[in-house]
């Protein structure tokens, strides 16, 4: 039972005050629940017109005749050879009335009833009226051969067999149809209730049963489950009046209920978390005593022992449950203890009331409402066992989602992770290969270049052939460079490609000026080589044009972060430089410039359009303006050049 | 062309390790133009000798070499003649050939293919104390601050030394900022800053017996 204890109660002494008007809260109601029995059980049962009422006998009970007024109660326990017989009269009206009845409301343990000698009800051959816990009214027809006109003789014999005294409720002799509504009535409160009540104890003792055999570690249910089937037996076997085979085994039953309650405390024992009591298998002595008393004794010695010892151990028991759960309600707060708490004072209210009617010390009708109310509990611990399933339900509903949820975390890292590992090997890879391109070209190619650059130096310094080669080495840089994981910052590209362009300018005497806007450029993790390689080229062809075509004497180049008309961040890259500008074409080629040079602007754009970018010129006598405006995010792939 | 003026007394003495005849020449040509005082060798054996002769100024040494790798004569001046300046002759400037020349020792490089007047101009700035960083040396050195789970390829650096002032003027460099914007950045005055490049060298350069182990397994790798 330990997922039930509510494991987020906060510890010590914080919610003190709140447990303490919790438990007021349940001392309170208590009261209120016995005065709301006490006021129900006030309701009388339902009864016929009073005018049918036969009241008036003369009872005649070891040898001793007297006059009565019923209800009554007789002297003895025990009157089976010699039972009390009760006479009194009756008047039949005559003429076409329909059937008449004799009702018996309430009597322990059997009566015969014989109209004008003629016997014609015998509850002794009813199992269920035999049973002085249930409180089984009779009903028997009257022969109209038998009625006269004018009085007729009613007598009453009163079996008693114990383990109380014999009691004969007022009795009513009328119409059959007057009669038996409220015997229906009665019949269906006290017979037909209590097998519906021990039928679904039938079915939770199978539940309950099945549960224990599928939690063995929750013995609670087990014990709960063993409860109720010796209810569910004490309900439908039944106690023997004659001696039969069985008879013996059947007087076992009588110890049901001692036994029951015990089964019922040391479930409450087990269920509220408490430690076994050392001594604890004695709660189940009264009940085995009973029992005992059952197979060795007789009948009667074996009802007696129910009632000096069965019944006490039950109210025992009840009162030590009461306790147990109160204490559960103070240390749990939760609505199972609660509600089974408010059914236990139910039961312990007409527990408490059949004493005090059993041993007459109130005036009462002898309905006895222990075993019914008993059900009550019943009710309580089905619902709160629904309950219990419902949250655990819920619980287990929560975890799942929240299963769901952890798992689909889990799976979202794992595929990130995924992206980033394959993303990493992806770079891993790329800088290996470059490395190993590095090496490649520094050892060859690059020493080669190298050897015409300085040959050709040493020659004729105006073939060209130095500058080719240089142009050569500088483009080899270049794509090393651009192979180098720069993680999308663009900027580290724009540093190498700064040097780069200082370098030829110098001889050239050219200014290069440099404006970089506060945030720079925004970082491009899908950036790659092939996009840098474009855009560097795409710069050196607009410096190359500054310096051959336009004799610039200044170049400026601007670095800045723009927000487009959609609000995405952009890179802008301008350069600025002055000298010869030229006149554009309506398709955008430069005009006036010589076929190099239109190539060149041929090439630019079509750099850009690769990489997605913009490219914006404009160019008049002041000036030219080249300005590429990168995409907010770079093509996967090189579209443009398939 | 511009005419180097006179250095002084004494000029600067280089000793210029070039096994390519022309390459030697050119770089040769330049630098004796600028007014510096040469002596050339072709091989590591004719460097040393050289070296033993006269402690030269500066060193200027090519890596490929055909009697051993230009990194040993780096490790070998660097320890005998602590007050020679080295600087590596790079074809391509990358971070492969200069920084494991900076992790033995050198102070700068020089491209094979740079113009006369910057050879000058770069080799009189060493001299001055003036280090000559790349951005993508730079870059490379600042992604070796960064930590990633594996090491990533080229030449193993260790850069726990260097502080976070000197990891700033490197991004500033890789990301093609002037020395001049780099000072403005980060309020410190312009002539400080290739200082900051010489010193950050000096902190990459391989010093214990440990490191040295390690460094030979990285020239191992070089090598392959």
């Amino acid at each position: 039972m330990t997922e039930a204890a509510p494991t987020t109660a906060p510890s010590g002494r914080r919610r003190w005050p709140k447990r303490a008007t919790l438990l007021m809260q349940y001392l309170l109601l208590q009261p209120l629940i016995i005065i709301l029995c006490l006021v129900v059980l006030r309701i009388p049962p339902p009864e016929p017109p009073s005018r049918y009422l036969v009241t008036d006998f003369s009872l005649k009970e070891n040898d001793a005749e007297q006059r009565v007024t019923l209800p009554h109660f007789t002297a003895s326990r025990h009157a089976m050879n010699n039972p009390p017989l009760y006479r009194g009269r009756f008047i039949w009206p005559g003429g076409e009335q329909g059937a008449w009845s004799v009702f018996l409301p309430r009597f322990t343990n059997g009566v015969e009833v014989a109209v004008n000698g003629v016997v014609i009800l015998d509850s002794r051959r009813n199992p269920a009226a035999n049973r002085p816990d249930r409180n089984t009214p009779e009903i028997a027809v009257i022969p109209a051969s038998l009625l006269r006109e004018g009085d007729n003789d009613l007598a009453i014999r009163l079996f008693i067999w114990g383990p109380i005294r014999g009691f004969l409720d007022r009795l009513y002799v009328g119409p059959d149809a007057q009669l038996r509504p409220s015997y229906d009535t009665r019949s269906l409160l006290f017979v037909t209730l209590p097998v519906v009540f021990s039928a679904w104890q039938a079915i939770l003792a199978v539940i309950l049963g099945i549960m224990w055999v599928m939690r063995r570690h929750e013995p609670a249910y087990g014990v709960l489950a063993a409860a109720m089937a010796i209810g569910v037996g004490q309900a439908f076997f039944q106690t023997p009046l004659e001696a039969s085979a069985f008879s013996r085994l059947n007087a076992i039953l009588i110890s049901a209920a001692p036994l029951e309650s015990a089964f019922v405390l040391s479930f409450a024992l087990l269920f509220f978390g408490w430690k076994w009591p050392r001594y604890g298998w004695l709660i189940f002595v009264p009940g085995l005593v009973v029992a005992a008393t059952g197979l060795v004794g007789d009948a009667k010695l074996s009802r007696d022992a129910f009632l000096f010892v069965g019944a006490p151990a039950v109210g025992l028991y009840l009162i030590a449950l009461a306790l147990i759960v109160g204490h559960s309600v103070w240390r749990r707060q939760d609505a199972v203890s609660f509600m089974l708490g408010c059914a236990l004072t139910i039961v312990l209210t007409c527990w408490a009331l059949d004493l005090l009617s059993v041993l007459q010390v109130v005036p009462s009708r002898r309905i006895l409402l222990a075993r019914l109310s008993y059900s009550a509990m019943l009710v309580a611990i089905g619902a709160g066992l629904t309950w219990r399933f419902a949250r655990a339900l819920n619980q287990v509903d929560g975890f799942a989602a929240r299963m769901v949820t952890l798992v689909r975390e889990a799976e979202g890292k794992l595929k990130a992770s995924f992206v980033r590992e394959e993303e990493r090997a992806r770079a891993a890879a790329l800088a290996r290969e470059r490395t190993r391109l590095m090496r490649d070209l520094h050892d060859g190619l690059g020493g080669q270049l190298v050897s015409i650059v300085a040959l050709s130096e040493r020659g004729n310094a105006d073939t060209g052939i130095g500058d080719a080669a240089r142009a050569a080495l500088k483009d080899l840089r270049l794509v090393i460079d651009s192979m180098d994981d720069i993680g999308g910052d663009l900027m580290l590209a724009l540093g190498s490609w700064r040097e780069r362009v200082t370098a030829q300018l110098r001889p050239h005497d050219i200014a290069l000026g440099r404006a970089v806007g506060p945030q720079g450029l925004p970082v491009h993790p899908e950036l790659r080589p092939w996009h840098v390689i474009q855009i560097v080229r795409l710069l050196d062809e607009a410096v190359t044009n500054a310096v051959k075509h336009a004799e610039a004497r200044r170049i400026t180049v601007s670095i800045e972060t723009i927000t487009d008309a959609q609000g995405l961040a952009r890179g802008r890259i301008t350069i600025e430089y002055d000298g010869r500008g030229f006149e554009l074409a309506p398709n955008a080629e430069a005009a006036t410039a010589g076929p190099h040079a239109a190539r060149g602007l041929r090439n630019m754009r079509s750099r850009a359009a690769r990489c997605g970018a913009e490219l914006e010129l404009t160019s008049d006598a002041g000036g030219t303006r080249v300005r590429l405006t990168l995409p907010h995010r770079f093509p996967d792939s090189d579209a443009a050049a398939g | 062309m511009s005419v180097v003026s006179d250095q002084g007394a004494s000029p600067i003495s280089i000793l210029l390790v070039e096994d390519d005849a022309p390459t030697l020449w050119r770089l040769q040509d330049a630098l004796a133009s600028a007014g510096f005082h040469v002596t050339s060798a072709a091989t590591v054996a004719e460097a040393r000798a050289s070296l033993a002769r006269a402690g030269p100024k500066v060193l200027l040494t090519d890596l490929q070499l055909p009697d051993g790798h230009g990194n040993e004569l780096i490790r070998e001046t660097r320890l005998r003649y602590p007050e020679t300046e080295i600087m590596v002759i790079s074809i391509l400037g990358d971070e492969e050939s200069v920084i494991s020349a900076v992790t033995v020792g050198a102070t700068g490089y020089l491209l094979k293919d740079a113009f006369p007047t910057d050879i000058a101009a770069t080799v009189r700035e060493l001299v001055a104390g003036h280090s000559p960083i790349s951005a993508s040396i730079a870059r490379f050195i600042v992604r070796r601050t960064q930590s990633t789970a594996e090491p990533p390829p080229g030449p193993p650096l260790n850069t726990a030394k260097l502080t976070p002032r000197e990891i700033d003027i490197l991004w500033g460099i890789a990301k093609g900022f002037s020395y001049a914007e780099i000072a403005g950045h980060l309020g410190l005055s312009r002539q400080t800053v290739p200082g900051h490049i010489k010193n950050i060298y000096r902190k990459l350069e391989v010093h214990t017996r440990g490191e040295a182990v390690f460094e030979a397994l990285q020239q191992g790798l070089i090598r392959l």
